[in-house]
């Protein structure tokens, strides 16, 4: 039988990256976090403060961790699903090493304070330009790849890929327009109310193509291949892919409720939030019924106890985003720590956690070895599963909370509370959010250790059975 | 039913070009939608659509990882 042959060099050294970013962009979270609940940790230094580090951590999670898995596991998966080898990987160690200089970047220039402001999009000019082209490098290969395979169909998790690619080139380029005045600095072609709108048509995309279109790719290949059973309904997954290609696009005029924006695009921005729980939850109960009639396996395998709470909290968070949009709700929530509570359970309870367990299986593929510690992977499970639920718990209290200070007036018209008392009283719910961090973080640098000794337990394998071949 | 045909009455004559081709794009993504619905759900397109989940098990070396 003749073999399919695979490039997989790239795909490891991605795979590395992606955990020790995890590390690093969950390390520099929990830093900053801890100086919300502890202020003295702000050192009086610039470049430590957390309006500095803030960006960083976003781009690091995000940009540099979810990056690197995307890159991984679409290169990974793109190869397998159509049993074909890349189109260039030259192209795909440009796509590696491109990326890998960017972050460089942002770790450079953002504790400089060198930014353009715009939330999950402040770094300059000249490095989105280096985006644009590296993740151009990107989706050509993918695109090639996905051309040149030996199946007829496009398995659905390459159109998840694609979808991401399409909309993510065109809600960067567009988002980032700007007029450079000098190397570190420019000023966004749009103005006021405009900026606004384009700001968060970016920013609520990056969420929904990037972080859940993107992932979802991963959720389709990597779930079945992880359970052994293919997935539950391939019809649901066309549907779920359609339906979220056409639908998320709308979302981004929800950010933006009760603003100079006209109040009819945050009403269709909340209307198609809510129409976004039935293809979103429908692709979260297609993941999870794979397990149907096998669900003994969770009881074991703990890799794919990742990936289906992974789901959960995908299900839970895309429930939960279109409840916030809706106005009488985003009224109380809107500016408080209940949407960060809400990002974080996606990021960290969705994204992080389909990482982990895709990154898991793909190491054991790639190295072609178990996991040096299984019960590690199993304590990194609950690191995450116990740090996510802390975070968001103590999010949800503090957010609520400081919604109905702000809100709340006496029997004369008089605020009850000034804003510093309302700071104040979030003081225990931000320490609690740090502690969860930690665990999270924790958990991280678990996997790192495992990740690490693995790769060192398969070149000793290697070592030895090249030495018993020669003896 | 006048109330209705207040709620929906559309000064035509006030549209940009941008709010057609928003209109059109609008009213074609729900079409489009629609169809993808009836096609999806269509028990003809059953099997035809349910064999591809079998993809990432047809691979010819699915445990072995062989490279260049």
């Amino acid at each position: 039988m003749e073999e399919t042959k695979y490039d997989f060099d790239v795909v490891r050294w991605f795979s590395i990256m992606a955990v020790v970013y995890l590390v690093v962009g969950t390390l520099v979270g929990t830093f900053i976090a801890s100086q919300l609940a502890w202020p003295f940790l702000n050192f009086d230094i610039a470049e430590l403060t957390f309006g500095r580090l803030r960006p960083l951590h976003t781009n690091a999670v995000i940009f540099a961790f979810g990056g690197c898995t995307l890159f991984a596991t679409a290169f990974y998966s793109v190869q397998r699903t159509g049993s074909t080898s890349l189109w260039s990987p030259k192209m795909a160690w440009f796509t590696f090493w491109g990326w890998n200089l960017i972050i460089v970047a942002a770790v450079i220039t953002l504790p400089l304070g060198i930014t353009q402001s715009k939330e999950y999009a402040e770094l300059e000019w000249p490095i989105d330009l280096a985006i644009a082209v590296v993740w151009l490098s990107f989706g050509l290969n993918f695109i090639m790849t996905v051309a040149k395979r030996k199946t007829s169909h496009i398995y659905v998790s390459n159109w998840f890929f694609m979808g991401m690619f399409v909309m993510i080139t065109y809600l960067h380029v567009v988002n980032s327009l700007a007029i450079p005045v000098s190397l570190f600095k420019s000023y966004s072609i749009f103005s006021g109310v405009q900026d606004a709108m384009i700001q968060w048509w970016w920013g609520h995309n990056a969420v929904g193509f990037y972080l859940t279109a993107g992932f979802l790719g991963i959720m389709y290949y990597f779930v079945p291949k992880q359970a052994n059973r293919p997935v539950f309904s391939y019809r649901l997954s066309v549907l779920h892919f359609w339906a979220l290609m056409f639908g998320y696009v709308w979302l981004g005029a929800h950010h933006l409720q009760y603003t100079a924006l006209p109040d009819w695009t945050g009403s269709i921005g909340a209307a198609v939030s809510l129409a976004m729980i039935i293809p979103s939850w429908g692709g979260a109960i297609n993941g999870m019924m794979t397990l149907s009639g096998a669900w003994d396996k969770l009881r074991e395998d703990y890799i794919l106890r990742f990936m289906i709470m992974s789901l959960a909290f995908y299900a839970m968070s895309t429930f939960e985003g279109p409840v916030m949009s809706a106005k009488s709700v985003n009224a109380l929530s809107h500016y408080t720590d209940w949407t960060v509570g809400h990002v974080h359970s996606g990021a960290l309870g969705w994204v992080a956690m389909v990482s982990a367990g895709a990154l898991y299986h793909m190491v054991e593929k790639l190295w072609g070895t178990k996991m040096y510690s299984a019960t590690l992977v199993n304590v990194h499970f609950w690191t995450s599963t116990i740090g996510t639920v802390i975070y968001i718990t103590a999010m949800w209290v503090s957010g609520i909370m400081q919604g109905l200070m702000w809100r709340d007036y006496d029997e004369f018209g008089t605020l009850t509370y000034t804003f510093a008392e309302s700071v104040a009283a979030m003081h225990p719910y931000y320490a609690m959010r740090a502690i969860g961090g930690m665990i999270f973080w924790l958990g991280g640098a678990i996997m790192l250790y495992n990740v690490i000794m693995t790769i060192r337990q398969a070149s000793a394998q290697r070592s030895s059975t090249a030495a018993a071949a020669t003896a | 039913m006048s109330n209705l045909r207040e709620y929906f009455q559309t000064n035509w004559a006030a549209m940009t070009l941008h709010d057609w081709i928003g209109m059109i794009l609008t009213v074609g993504t729900f079409l489009a939608m629609v169809w993808l619905y009836t096609y999806v759900f269509n028990p003809k397109n059953k099997e035809r659509l349910e064999s591809q989940r079998n993809i990432p098990f047809d691979e010819k070396n699915t445990d072995s990882e062989k490279e260049k």
